[in-house]
């Protein structure tokens, strides 16, 4: 055996071989390193020794990026083998976001991006496949799918065929100029994404409103923190958080509200169970599910889904009553306070216990605790959110944090966790319907005008439509036409039969993403574009600190950047859209975007800035609304809010609660997480989590198949026993197409945020034999 | 972290004839860190509590007894040597007891080229026992196990491949409690605490099941935190295909 067909041999079998000075390393994961070949090596030990020499160091390159997964931020180090294009591993470095902690997606979940099913050349959908709908047997319910499986692409390629990137985009650009000037604008609509960078963002709504003409634009914050953002602008003026999540170690108190921390913001959490671990603070979870937080918690309270209104009325009724107020902060920075003493009068903890199912006593307690705190933090997820009453319930937490001066300190705060890792940042550069770049309102003459200006095209002064109404107006056939740049709402969105109905029904639909996607099936025109690690842009956490993500691979085959993809459609609308680079784009954004003045990709560093950020050489500004809140009469407003429960209670026929929401290891519809070998491999399917004692009062067994049904849908799923639910609730999450959860879901909305309940609803489970 | 200023609360000291002032409660490591001394450590990283098992970070400080700089609390007109004759031979002779029975098949280097342990053999000058040098490498690793019952010796400790993202080689640990700290003070998850006596000492998840039935979340930390190859990177390509590759059911893990 010669040295060289030695390595080869070594190579085939995953063995790898390094030199450490004058010694061999070998890798054997798999047990390979038979004793034939072990004596191999020792006979060849000069020849590899000289074969090796400097390998291992010249073998990796470094990037400072940021993570793409959460809204937390992390700062990672992707460490690079260029000939390969591939990232090797990553790491956590020094950031004040993360200080060098990853969690399992950050530091595992990254290869999705090298997937042989990238997709690398533009698609154009053939004569043959119309009329349109679902591509793949199993979307169209012909038969059930294995296991595991994304979408099947041997299905669903073929109804395509390759395209030239000129062909794809004039389709593209052409179809939607020929919707718009038969049927009008209002009769477009474009969805962006919150994975997307701020400047992708920015430019997909500058093209959505001054090339199509309309302020049909929104993305997933509609699903996620909808209500929380419009119960923020109502009471304090503003969206975002007043101070960053690491700040609870100065926090005597802090409340987690609705939040599975440790699975959807495991990096934010470490924080948090560091300081309650420290002595300093105390810590309050309220959950229907006992989560991992919970067990690390003071207090915990175990409500019935959906009743915080409840619970913190009573809480703020406790509150009152004790004496536990800030009187003074309530006198210089609040009004309302009289409508709101008014309500809460009503909800004593004994009432409260009725609708939450928790002791009284534990209600005064905790409520005690927290209105003792000098200084108290308050966190909430999904599990505020996303119900009919999302904007009602932030409502309350914020009347809470307001009664006890909790709001503009050190150590204080709100702090809604966001979901994306843009989901800020999209927000903020205003791919949202009602407001342009930095919340400025399309209803405000004045602001239309200065856009106007900027943009040099006359706007619509009409908000648009969201995203669950834009898919009713599909539906209904007044929106004709899409663009859908990474988002999967055929998973995402509740009732996804209605969405099924709603993609079929568009006369044009161009998707832009990464991989075939089960919306992508319903694509007249697929564009392939850049994942997050091959493009540079700026994106912005949930503590708002705007941080560079940098190119780290180069993308395969023809796939394009996304926000040239989106200047080629508008250029070719007639609407010309020509910029250099992302940092050009990011000058255009900021000037318009008074919160963002100042920042530019070059002084934002490798650890970003925090907006605002009047001084470029700080950091930012960590602690908001010290003085005053941005709010007419410069004072945070008490918004009263009476309890009532949700749309669809359960009953006779459908007895059980349905909750959703991720699981640690995966990413809302899995196109990336699924994709990438160690998140499948440590969680490769769903599972529906059941009380044990409803397990057995079905006669099913941990692991059996049940039906999951209601009355939108049903699924089969295996179930798993967990004494972390309450009886009479399930909990599925929403990752796996196979038991897509969001079958069952209701697309009920909240009046003022426009999100779904996707908290609640009610199911009926049986074996599914 | 550094804790230089110009306090009037600060301490004076000397690091191999150099002046320093440092804020009280800091180190005799942090001090020397802020001077651009990096002493060496196995145990220590500036984001743990330092522990002081190591023992490689040993300075003079005109004491009978040498002392370890990473827990030891900088004082007021301290004399500080960080390198001496004796000093090496110490720090070698620490580094060579490590080595006894250390894998040579250890992970970690082709993975990350960061095996601390490794790398301070090299620039220490230690001598590998006589059977590494040799290249021999003992038993085929996938057949390391315990013996029941008796004392693990030369590579009879275990190794773990149940964690899907992390490899452990018990043989490859040096107790030195960094993932242990890690896993406990900086992610808070808990999972790491030692198990056994004596030689049969061990770091072990849970109440001691392997790392893959444990309610490890996979958060990497310990393998970061790791100076040796006890806990390092399994690394994608050891896995098998995604949910998008077909047949994805029934395949095995290691």
């Amino acid at each position: 055996m010669t040295t060289t067909t030695l390595l080869g041999e070594l190579k085939k079998r995953g063995v790898k071989v390094r030199r450490r000075g004058e010694r061999l390393l070998l890798s054997d994961l798999h047990g390979a390193l038979t004793p034939e070949l072990r004596a191999a090596i020792d006979a060849h030990r000069e020849e590899l020794l000289a074969t090796l020499d400097g390998v291992e160091r010249s073998e990796v390159s470094s990037v400072d990026s940021v993570c793409p997964y959460c809204g937390v931020g992390c700062a990672i180090r992707y460490f690079v083998d260029e000939a390969e294009n591939r990232i090797r591993y990553a790491d956590g470095r020094e950031s004040p976001v993360n200080h060098e902690r990853l969690c399992v997606k950050g530091r595992f979940g990254f290869d999705y991006t090298s997937h042989p099913e990238r997709l690398q050349i533009p698609l154009i959908r053939k004569e043959s496949s119309y009329p349109k709908g679902p591509l793949s047997t199993e979307v169209r319910g012909d038969r059930k799918r294995r296991p595991g499986g994304l979408v099947d692409y041997d299905e669903v390629l073929p109804h395509f065929r390759e395209a030239t990137w000129e062909e794809a985009l004039d389709l593209a650009a052409s179809r939607l100029v020929e919707i718009r000037d038969r049927d009008g604008s209002g009769a477009l609509a474009g969805f962006g994404s919150a994975k997307c960078s701020n400047e992708e963002a920015y430019l997909f709504q500058k093209l959505v409103r001054a090339a199509f003409g309309t302020n049909n634009v929104d993305h997933c914050t509609r699903l996620c923190h909808a209500s929380s953002v419009a119960a923020l602008l109502e009471t304090i003026g503003s969206g975002a958080v007043t101070n960053v999540f690491g700040d609870v170690r100065n926090a005597d108190v802090a409340l987690i509200a609705g939040s599975n921390t440790t699975g959807n913001h495991p990096v934010a959490a470490t924080f948090v169970k560091q300081a309650r671990k420290s002595g300093r603070t105390k810590l309050i979870v309220v959950e229907p599910r006992r989560i991992e937080m919970a067990d690390h918690a003071d207090y915990f309270l175990q409500i019935n889904s959906g009743t915080d209104v409840a619970l913190y009325n009573s809480w703020m009724h406790v509150l009152i009553e004790e004496g536990l107020i800030d009187e003074a902060y309530i006198a210089e920075r609040t009004e309302g306070f009289e409508e709101l003493e008014a309500v809460v009068a009503g909800y004593s903890p004994e009432v409260a216990a009725q609708i939450c199912g928790v002791e009284p006593e534990l209600i005064r307690e905790a409520a005690r605790t927290f209105g003792r705190a000098e200084r108290a933090m308050i966190f909430w997820g999904m599990g505020i959110s996303q119900h009919t009453t999302g904007t009602n319930n932030a409502r309350c937490l914020i009347s809470l944090a307001l009664m006890t001066g909790n709001i503009g300190r050190e150590g204080t705060g709100l702090h809604p966790l966001r979901g994306q890792n843009n989901v800020q940042g999209a927000s903020d550069a205003g791919v949202i319907p009602m407001v342009y770049p930095d919340y400025q309102s399309v209803a405000d003459p004045a602001v239309r005008e200065k856009f106007e200006q900027a943009w040099g095209v006359e706007l619509d002064p009409q908000p648009g439509l969201t995203v669950v109404e834009i898919m009713g107006a599909a539906l209904e056939g007044t929106i004709k036409g899409m663009y859908m740049m990474g988002e999967n709402p055929f998973l995402s969105d509740p009732n996804v039969n209605k969405v099924r109905k709603a993609l079929s029904n568009l006369d044009f639909l161009v998707v832009q993403d990464i991989f075939l996607t089960e919306t992508a099936e319903f694509a007249d025109v697929i564009l392939p574009a850049t994942s997050f690690f091959e493009k540079s842009g700026t994106y912005t956490n949930t503590d708002r600190r705007v941080q560079v993500g940098r190119k780290t691979l180069q993308p395969p085959g023809g796939a394009r950047l996304d926000w040239e993809i989106t200047c080629e459609i508008g250029t070719r609308m007639g609407y010309p859209m020509e910029y250099g680079s992302p940092e050009d784009v990011f000058a255009e954004f900021t000037a318009l975007a008074p919160s963002y003045a100042g920042l530019t990709h070059e002084n934002l560093g490798l650890t970003g800035k925090l907006w605002p950020c009047p001084d470029p050489s700080e950091d930012g500004i960590q602690v908001l609304f010290g003085d005053r809140f941005p709010t007419a009469s410069g004072r945070g407003k008490f918004v009263p809010a009476e309890f009532a429960p949700a749309k669809e209670l359960p009953d006779e026929e459908y007895p059980f609660v349905l909750n959703t929401g991720r699981r640690l290891e995966h990413w809302h519809t899995g196109t990336m997480t699924r994709r990438s070998r160690a998140l499948h491999a440590i969680r490769p399917g769903p599972v529906v989590d059941m009380h044990p004692a409803d397990l057995e009062a079905l006669g099913v067994e941990d692991g059996e198949l049940v039906e999951v049904a209601s009355r939108r849908g049903s699924i089969v799923l295996p179930a798993a026993r967990s004494d972390r639910m309450l009886r009479g609730a399930v909990f599925i999450p929403f990752h796996f197409r196979e038991a897509a959860a969001n079958l069952l879901t209701i697309d009920e909305l909240d009046p003022a945020g426009k999100i779904p309940e996707f908290k609640y609803c009610a199911v009926r489970v049986s074996p599914a034999s | 972290m550094a804790r230089q200023g110009r306090d009037e609360q600060m301490i004076g000291l000397t690091i191999d004839g150099r002046p320093v002032r440092v804020l009280p409660g800091a180190t005799i490591w942090e001090a020397a860190r802020t001077l651009g001394i990096d002493l060496p450590v196995l145990c220590h990283d500036p984001r743990l509590e330092p522990v002081g098992v190591c023992r490689l970070c040993l300075v003079e400080v005109g004491e009978p007894k040498l002392t370890a700089a990473c827990v030891r609390g900088a004082e007021e007109g301290m004399e500080v040597r960080t390198s001496s004759e004796r000093l090496e031979v110490c720090r070698r002779g620490l580094v060579e007891l490590l080595l006894s029975d250390y894998p040579v098949d250890v992970s970690r280097l082709p993975k990350t080229g960061s095996d601390a342990l490794v790398e301070l053999a090299g620039e220490l000058g230690a001598d590998w026992p006589a059977r590494r040098r040799s290249g021999e490498t003992g038993e085929a690793p996938g057949s390391r196990t315990e013996p029941a019952g008796g004392i693990p010796a030369g590579d009879g400790r275990a190794l773990d491949h149940t964690s899907k993202v992390i490899f452990v080689d018990h043989q490859a640990c040096i107790l030195c409690d960094r993932c242990i700290r890690g896993c406990d003070d900086l992610q808070v998850n808990e999972v790491i605490g030692r198990t056994g006596k004596g030689y049969r000492t061990r770091i072990a998840f849970d109440l001691d099941v392997p790392m893959g039935e444990s309610t490890c979340v996979s958060c990497g930390e310990c393998e970061k935190v790791c100076p040796t190859g006890a806990l390092s990177l399994r690394g994608w390509e050891t896995l098998p295909e995604d949910a998008a590759a077909p047949g994805v059911e029934g395949w095995e893990v290691l």
